[in-house]
Protein backbone atom coordinates (compact mmCIF):
# COMPACT_ATOMS: atom_id res chain seq x y z
CA UNK A 1 0.00 0.00 0.00
CA UNK A 2 1.47 3.66 -1.09
CA UNK A 3 1.86 6.03 1.93
CA UNK A 4 1.93 9.63 1.52
CA UNK A 5 3.64 11.72 3.87
CA UNK A 6 2.15 15.28 4.40
CA UNK A 7 4.86 18.22 4.96
CA UNK A 8 3.42 21.59 5.45
CA UNK A 9 6.64 22.83 3.94
CA UNK A 10 9.13 25.61 5.59
CA UNK A 11 9.14 27.13 2.84
CA UNK A 12 10.52 30.53 1.49
CA UNK A 13 7.56 33.10 0.82
CA UNK A 14 8.01 35.97 -1.05
CA UNK A 15 6.27 38.90 -2.06
CA UNK A 16 7.32 41.87 -4.26
CA UNK A 17 7.33 43.51 -7.70
CA UNK A 18 7.63 41.73 -10.80
CA UNK A 19 10.98 42.82 -12.45
CA UNK A 20 9.26 42.43 -15.95
CA UNK A 21 5.62 42.93 -15.53
CA UNK A 22 6.37 45.16 -12.96
CA UNK A 23 3.01 44.25 -11.36
CA UNK A 24 2.88 42.89 -7.39
CA UNK A 25 4.13 38.83 -7.70
CA UNK A 26 3.49 36.77 -4.36
CA UNK A 27 6.39 33.39 -4.36
CA UNK A 28 7.38 30.29 -3.12
CA UNK A 29 10.65 28.65 -3.11
CA UNK A 30 10.78 25.11 -1.69
CA UNK A 31 13.74 22.82 -2.63
CA UNK A 32 14.21 23.34 -6.11
CA UNK A 33 10.49 23.99 -6.76
CA UNK A 34 9.93 27.56 -7.41
CA UNK A 35 5.82 28.58 -7.72
CA UNK A 36 5.16 32.45 -8.92
CA UNK A 37 1.67 33.95 -9.15
CA UNK A 38 2.39 37.59 -10.55
CA UNK A 39 -0.95 40.08 -10.58
CA UNK A 40 -2.66 40.65 -14.06
CA UNK A 41 -5.32 43.92 -14.44
CA UNK A 42 -8.49 43.22 -15.41
CA UNK A 43 -7.63 45.45 -18.81
CA UNK A 44 -4.81 43.49 -19.99
CA UNK A 45 -6.75 40.50 -19.69
CA UNK A 46 -9.34 42.08 -21.58
CA UNK A 47 -7.19 43.24 -24.11
CA UNK A 48 -5.44 40.00 -24.43
CA UNK A 49 -8.39 37.39 -24.91
CA UNK A 50 -9.87 40.16 -27.37
CA UNK A 51 -6.51 40.04 -29.49
CA UNK A 52 -7.34 36.20 -29.47
CA UNK A 53 -10.90 35.76 -30.64
CA UNK A 54 -12.94 36.53 -27.93
CA UNK A 55 -15.88 38.68 -27.83
CA UNK A 56 -15.89 41.95 -25.57
CA UNK A 57 -18.22 40.30 -23.26
CA UNK A 58 -16.73 36.89 -23.12
CA UNK A 59 -13.33 38.43 -22.47
CA UNK A 60 -14.61 40.61 -19.92
CA UNK A 61 -16.27 37.60 -18.00
CA UNK A 62 -12.58 36.07 -17.39
CA UNK A 63 -11.30 39.66 -16.46
CA UNK A 64 -13.35 39.41 -14.06
CA UNK A 65 -12.50 36.60 -12.43
CA UNK A 66 -9.38 37.65 -10.32
CA UNK A 67 -6.42 36.12 -12.84
CA UNK A 68 -2.79 35.67 -12.15
CA UNK A 69 0.16 34.90 -14.22
CA UNK A 70 1.49 31.77 -12.96
CA UNK A 71 5.14 30.30 -13.50
CA UNK A 72 5.56 26.89 -11.76
CA UNK A 73 9.38 25.59 -11.85
CA UNK A 74 11.02 22.55 -11.49
CA UNK A 75 14.77 24.44 -11.10
CA UNK A 76 16.46 21.33 -9.58
CA UNK A 77 19.41 20.65 -12.26
CA UNK A 78 19.11 16.79 -11.79
CA UNK A 79 16.94 13.85 -10.89
CA UNK A 80 16.64 12.92 -7.36
CA UNK A 81 15.76 9.44 -6.16
CA UNK A 82 11.95 10.33 -5.38
CA UNK A 83 11.07 11.69 -8.74
CA UNK A 84 9.57 14.45 -10.53
CA UNK A 85 7.41 16.86 -9.36
CA UNK A 86 3.21 17.10 -10.21
CA UNK A 87 0.77 18.92 -9.30
CA UNK A 88 -2.68 19.35 -9.93
CA UNK A 89 -4.70 22.54 -9.68
CA UNK A 90 -8.12 20.53 -8.20
CA UNK A 91 -6.03 20.16 -4.97
CA UNK A 92 -5.32 23.54 -4.59
CA UNK A 93 -7.87 25.47 -2.19
CA UNK A 94 -8.40 29.32 -2.19
CA UNK A 95 -9.64 30.92 1.01
CA UNK A 96 -11.29 33.81 1.15
CA UNK A 97 -13.94 35.42 3.67
CA UNK A 98 -13.99 32.26 5.64
CA UNK A 99 -15.26 30.04 2.48
CA UNK A 100 -12.76 27.70 0.90
CA UNK A 101 -13.21 27.08 -2.90
CA UNK A 102 -11.07 25.96 -5.96
CA UNK A 103 -9.53 27.20 -8.99
CA UNK A 104 -11.88 27.84 -12.28
CA UNK A 105 -9.42 25.06 -14.33
CA UNK A 106 -9.10 24.65 -18.00
CA UNK A 107 -12.28 21.81 -17.51
CA UNK A 108 -14.60 23.81 -16.20
CA UNK A 109 -14.02 27.27 -18.53
CA UNK A 110 -14.45 24.17 -21.48
CA UNK A 111 -18.16 23.28 -20.64
CA UNK A 112 -18.83 27.50 -19.82
CA UNK A 113 -17.15 28.21 -23.83
CA UNK A 114 -19.46 25.74 -25.74
CA UNK A 115 -22.67 26.95 -23.59
CA UNK A 116 -21.46 30.41 -25.16
CA UNK A 117 -20.27 29.11 -28.39
CA UNK A 118 -16.88 31.05 -28.08
CA UNK A 119 -14.85 31.01 -31.62
CA UNK A 120 -12.98 27.41 -31.84
CA UNK A 121 -9.69 29.40 -32.23
CA UNK A 122 -10.51 31.49 -29.43
CA UNK A 123 -10.84 28.47 -26.98
CA UNK A 124 -7.98 26.86 -28.58
CA UNK A 125 -5.62 29.90 -27.42
CA UNK A 126 -7.33 30.02 -24.39
CA UNK A 127 -7.04 26.48 -23.29
CA UNK A 128 -2.94 26.66 -23.80
CA UNK A 129 -2.83 30.30 -22.01
CA UNK A 130 -3.92 28.62 -18.83
CA UNK A 131 -1.40 27.20 -16.15
CA UNK A 132 -2.14 23.34 -16.71
CA UNK A 133 -4.61 21.65 -15.08
CA UNK A 134 -2.21 18.60 -13.92
CA UNK A 135 1.36 18.66 -14.95
CA UNK A 136 4.71 16.23 -14.38
CA UNK A 137 8.11 18.01 -13.94
CA UNK A 138 11.45 16.74 -14.52
CA UNK A 139 14.09 18.67 -13.49
CA UNK A 140 14.70 22.03 -15.02
CA UNK A 141 11.01 22.11 -16.85
CA UNK A 142 8.13 24.65 -16.22
CA UNK A 143 5.13 26.59 -17.05
CA UNK A 144 3.94 29.98 -17.50
CA UNK A 145 0.29 30.02 -17.44
CA UNK A 146 -2.34 32.05 -16.37
CA UNK A 147 -4.51 30.90 -13.32
CA UNK A 148 -7.54 31.84 -12.69
CA UNK A 149 -9.02 32.34 -9.18
CA UNK A 150 -12.58 32.92 -9.61
CA UNK A 151 -13.02 35.73 -7.68
CA UNK A 152 -13.90 39.53 -7.65
CA UNK A 153 -11.22 42.31 -8.54
CA UNK A 154 -9.84 43.66 -5.52
CA UNK A 155 -10.31 39.92 -3.47
CA UNK A 156 -8.02 38.77 -1.00
CA UNK A 157 -7.25 35.65 -0.35
CA UNK A 158 -5.15 32.85 1.16
CA UNK A 159 -4.04 29.73 -1.19
CA UNK A 160 -2.84 26.24 -0.34
CA UNK A 161 -0.66 25.56 -3.26
CA UNK A 162 -0.08 21.92 -3.31
CA UNK A 163 2.27 19.60 -4.84
CA UNK A 164 4.14 15.89 -4.56
CA UNK A 165 7.39 14.13 -5.00
CA UNK A 166 7.83 10.63 -4.64
CA UNK A 167 5.94 9.71 -1.41
CA UNK A 168 5.53 12.99 -0.33
CA UNK A 169 2.37 15.47 -0.35
CA UNK A 170 4.21 19.23 0.18
CA UNK A 171 1.40 22.06 1.16
CA UNK A 172 2.56 25.45 1.56
CA UNK A 173 0.07 28.74 2.16
CA UNK A 174 0.50 31.91 0.87
CA UNK A 175 -1.14 34.84 2.69
CA UNK A 176 -3.03 37.70 1.98
CA UNK A 177 -2.64 37.28 -1.89
CA UNK A 178 -4.76 39.91 -4.03
CA UNK A 179 -6.29 40.30 -6.88
CA UNK A 180 -6.01 43.37 -9.25
CA UNK A 181 -8.68 45.93 -8.96
CA UNK A 182 -10.43 46.73 -12.06
CA UNK A 183 -9.45 50.51 -12.83
CA UNK A 184 -11.87 50.83 -15.72
CA UNK A 185 -15.05 49.97 -13.44
CA UNK A 186 -13.83 51.09 -10.26
CA UNK A 187 -11.58 54.23 -11.10
CA UNK A 188 -11.19 54.83 -7.52
CA UNK A 189 -9.55 51.51 -6.11
CA UNK A 190 -6.01 51.62 -6.33
CA UNK B 1 24.60 65.77 -28.99
CA UNK B 2 25.94 65.54 -32.55
CA UNK B 3 23.04 63.02 -34.42
CA UNK B 4 26.04 60.50 -34.38
CA UNK B 5 26.27 60.35 -30.61
CA UNK B 6 22.87 60.28 -30.35
CA UNK B 7 22.38 57.17 -32.19
CA UNK B 8 25.37 55.40 -30.46
CA UNK B 9 23.77 56.19 -27.49
CA UNK B 10 20.22 55.20 -28.26
CA UNK B 11 22.11 51.73 -29.56
CA UNK B 12 23.77 50.98 -26.40
CA UNK B 13 20.41 51.71 -24.23
CA UNK B 14 18.73 49.21 -26.71
CA UNK B 15 21.77 47.27 -26.25
CA UNK B 16 21.80 47.34 -22.86
CA UNK B 17 17.94 46.53 -22.88
CA UNK B 18 18.27 43.20 -24.63
CA UNK B 19 20.81 42.20 -22.14
CA UNK B 20 18.73 42.74 -19.44
CA UNK B 21 15.62 41.29 -20.74
CA UNK B 22 18.09 37.72 -21.95
CA UNK B 23 19.15 37.97 -18.33
CA UNK B 24 15.66 38.37 -17.22
CA UNK B 25 14.72 35.20 -19.44
CA UNK B 26 17.48 32.78 -18.25
CA UNK B 27 16.79 33.57 -14.92
CA UNK B 28 13.48 32.57 -15.29
CA UNK B 29 14.42 29.49 -17.14
CA UNK B 30 15.06 26.44 -15.32
CA UNK B 31 18.10 24.41 -15.47
CA UNK B 32 19.57 23.38 -18.86
CA UNK B 33 18.10 19.65 -19.08
CA UNK B 34 16.97 17.60 -21.80
CA UNK B 35 14.61 14.58 -19.62
CA UNK B 36 14.34 11.61 -21.34
CA UNK B 37 10.41 10.80 -22.24
CA UNK B 38 9.19 7.43 -20.34
CA UNK B 39 8.13 5.61 -21.51
CA UNK B 40 9.44 6.52 -25.56
CA UNK B 41 6.85 6.45 -28.06
CA UNK B 42 6.69 6.36 -32.13
CA UNK B 43 6.70 10.22 -33.09
CA UNK B 44 3.01 10.40 -34.70
CA UNK B 45 4.10 12.10 -38.68
CA UNK B 46 2.29 15.11 -39.79
CA UNK B 47 2.48 17.11 -42.59
CA UNK B 48 2.20 21.05 -42.02
CA UNK B 49 2.49 23.82 -43.99
CA UNK B 50 4.94 26.14 -43.12
CA UNK B 51 4.66 30.25 -42.82
CA UNK B 52 7.00 30.07 -46.08
CA UNK B 53 3.87 28.11 -47.70
CA UNK B 54 5.72 24.72 -48.16
CA UNK B 55 4.40 21.20 -46.47
CA UNK B 56 6.85 19.78 -44.27
CA UNK B 57 6.62 15.83 -43.89
CA UNK B 58 7.90 14.92 -40.49
CA UNK B 59 8.61 11.05 -41.53
CA UNK B 60 11.00 12.80 -44.40
CA UNK B 61 13.61 13.60 -42.09
CA UNK B 62 13.82 9.79 -41.04
CA UNK B 63 18.01 9.33 -40.49
CA UNK B 64 18.27 12.81 -38.49
CA UNK B 65 17.33 13.71 -35.19
CA UNK B 66 14.55 16.08 -35.40
CA UNK B 67 13.70 18.77 -32.80
CA UNK B 68 10.03 19.44 -33.01
CA UNK B 69 8.86 22.46 -30.54
CA UNK B 70 5.54 23.35 -30.11
CA UNK B 71 5.25 27.18 -29.45
CA UNK B 72 2.95 30.18 -29.68
CA UNK B 73 3.82 33.89 -30.23
CA UNK B 74 1.66 35.26 -27.30
CA UNK B 75 3.51 32.49 -24.94
CA UNK B 76 6.40 34.77 -23.26
CA UNK B 77 8.94 31.92 -22.45
CA UNK B 78 8.31 30.51 -26.41
CA UNK B 79 9.51 34.29 -27.45
CA UNK B 80 12.39 33.99 -24.92
CA UNK B 81 14.01 30.79 -26.51
CA UNK B 82 13.38 31.43 -30.11
CA UNK B 83 16.91 33.27 -30.31
CA UNK B 84 18.44 30.12 -28.34
CA UNK B 85 16.89 27.96 -31.42
CA UNK B 86 18.26 29.84 -33.91
CA UNK B 87 21.60 29.69 -32.76
CA UNK B 88 21.44 26.39 -31.79
CA UNK B 89 20.17 25.93 -35.87
CA UNK B 90 23.01 27.48 -36.92
CA UNK B 91 25.34 25.58 -34.98
CA UNK B 92 23.90 22.06 -36.03
CA UNK B 93 22.71 23.13 -39.80
CA UNK B 94 25.58 20.68 -41.45
CA UNK B 95 24.71 17.99 -38.88
CA UNK B 96 21.76 16.07 -39.56
CA UNK B 97 20.10 17.74 -36.71
CA UNK B 98 17.25 20.16 -37.57
CA UNK B 99 14.51 22.11 -35.98
CA UNK B 100 11.31 22.76 -37.09
CA UNK B 101 8.93 24.91 -34.69
CA UNK B 102 5.26 24.15 -34.52
CA UNK B 103 2.96 26.93 -34.15
CA UNK B 104 -0.48 26.22 -32.26
CA UNK B 105 -3.34 27.80 -33.43
CA UNK B 106 -2.38 30.70 -35.04
CA UNK B 107 -2.68 32.25 -38.75
CA UNK B 108 -0.01 32.84 -41.10
CA UNK B 109 -0.22 36.69 -40.61
CA UNK B 110 0.60 36.27 -36.87
CA UNK B 111 3.64 34.34 -37.69
CA UNK B 112 4.86 36.25 -39.70
CA UNK B 113 4.69 39.44 -37.77
CA UNK B 114 6.49 37.40 -35.27
CA UNK B 115 9.49 37.13 -37.59
CA UNK B 116 10.00 40.59 -38.13
CA UNK B 117 10.95 40.69 -34.21
CA UNK B 118 12.35 37.25 -33.73
CA UNK B 119 14.17 36.29 -37.00
CA UNK B 120 14.39 32.67 -37.37
CA UNK B 121 15.86 30.60 -40.94
CA UNK B 122 14.55 27.37 -39.96
CA UNK B 123 10.95 26.29 -40.44
CA UNK B 124 8.00 27.62 -38.58
CA UNK B 125 5.09 25.25 -39.43
CA UNK B 126 1.25 25.70 -38.81
CA UNK B 127 -0.73 23.70 -36.71
CA UNK B 128 -4.11 25.91 -37.37
CA UNK B 129 -6.61 23.75 -35.44
CA UNK B 130 -4.23 22.20 -33.25
CA UNK B 131 -4.47 18.88 -34.48
CA UNK B 132 -0.96 17.88 -34.78
CA UNK B 133 -0.45 19.11 -30.99
CA UNK B 134 -3.03 16.56 -29.95
CA UNK B 135 -1.22 13.75 -31.04
CA UNK B 136 1.78 14.82 -28.94
CA UNK B 137 2.17 14.59 -25.25
CA UNK B 138 1.52 18.27 -24.34
CA UNK B 139 -0.04 20.07 -21.99
CA UNK B 140 1.70 23.27 -21.67
CA UNK B 141 3.42 25.47 -24.60
CA UNK B 142 6.09 25.52 -25.30
CA UNK B 143 6.94 21.60 -25.03
CA UNK B 144 10.18 20.49 -27.30
CA UNK B 145 10.26 16.93 -28.57
CA UNK B 146 13.60 15.24 -29.68
CA UNK B 147 13.68 12.49 -31.97
CA UNK B 148 15.99 10.03 -33.33
CA UNK B 149 16.64 8.82 -36.64
CA UNK B 150 14.56 6.12 -36.25
CA UNK B 151 11.42 8.28 -35.50
CA UNK B 152 11.56 7.76 -32.18
CA UNK B 153 10.05 10.18 -29.68
CA UNK B 154 13.22 10.24 -26.61
CA UNK B 155 13.56 13.83 -25.08
CA UNK B 156 11.11 16.37 -24.21
CA UNK B 157 11.45 19.45 -22.73
CA UNK B 158 8.76 21.28 -20.76
CA UNK B 159 9.24 24.82 -21.19
CA UNK B 160 11.88 26.72 -22.99
CA UNK B 161 15.51 25.85 -22.98
CA UNK B 162 18.92 27.83 -23.59
CA UNK B 163 19.24 25.36 -26.85
CA UNK B 164 22.68 26.73 -28.03
CA UNK B 165 23.65 25.67 -24.56
CA UNK B 166 26.48 23.12 -25.55
CA UNK B 167 25.57 20.17 -22.81
CA UNK B 168 22.46 20.39 -24.96
CA UNK B 169 24.09 20.82 -28.42
CA UNK B 170 26.16 17.76 -27.12
CA UNK B 171 22.54 15.90 -26.32
CA UNK B 172 21.73 16.34 -29.49
CA UNK B 173 24.88 14.94 -31.38
CA UNK B 174 25.13 11.90 -28.95
CA UNK B 175 21.98 10.71 -30.13
CA UNK B 176 22.92 11.24 -34.08
CA UNK B 177 26.20 9.39 -33.66
CA UNK B 178 24.35 6.33 -31.27
CA UNK B 179 21.99 5.81 -33.74
CA UNK B 180 24.60 5.47 -36.42
CA UNK B 181 26.58 2.64 -34.98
Amino acid sequence: MAVTILLIAAAVVSHGIDEEAKFPYWQIEDRGVSVRLVQRLPDQTRGYFQARGFSIGDADLIAQQCVFQTIFKNARSQITESGPIHYSLREWVVYTHGREQGLKTREDWRKEWKARKAPAAAQLAFEWSLLPTQQVYQPGDYNWGMSVFNLAPGSTFDLDVIWHQGDEKRVVRIRDIRCAPDERRDPEAQ
Amino acid sequence: MTHRACVVTALFGIFLGLTALDLLAAERQGAQTLPVLSPPMAAPDFVLTGEDGKRYRLSDYRGQVVVVNFWATWCPPCRYEMPAMERAHQKLKDEKIVLLAVNVGEDEESVFAFTGQYPVTFPLLLDRDGTVVKQYPVIGLPTTFVIDPHGNVTYRAVGGREWDDEALLNQLRQLLNRSAL
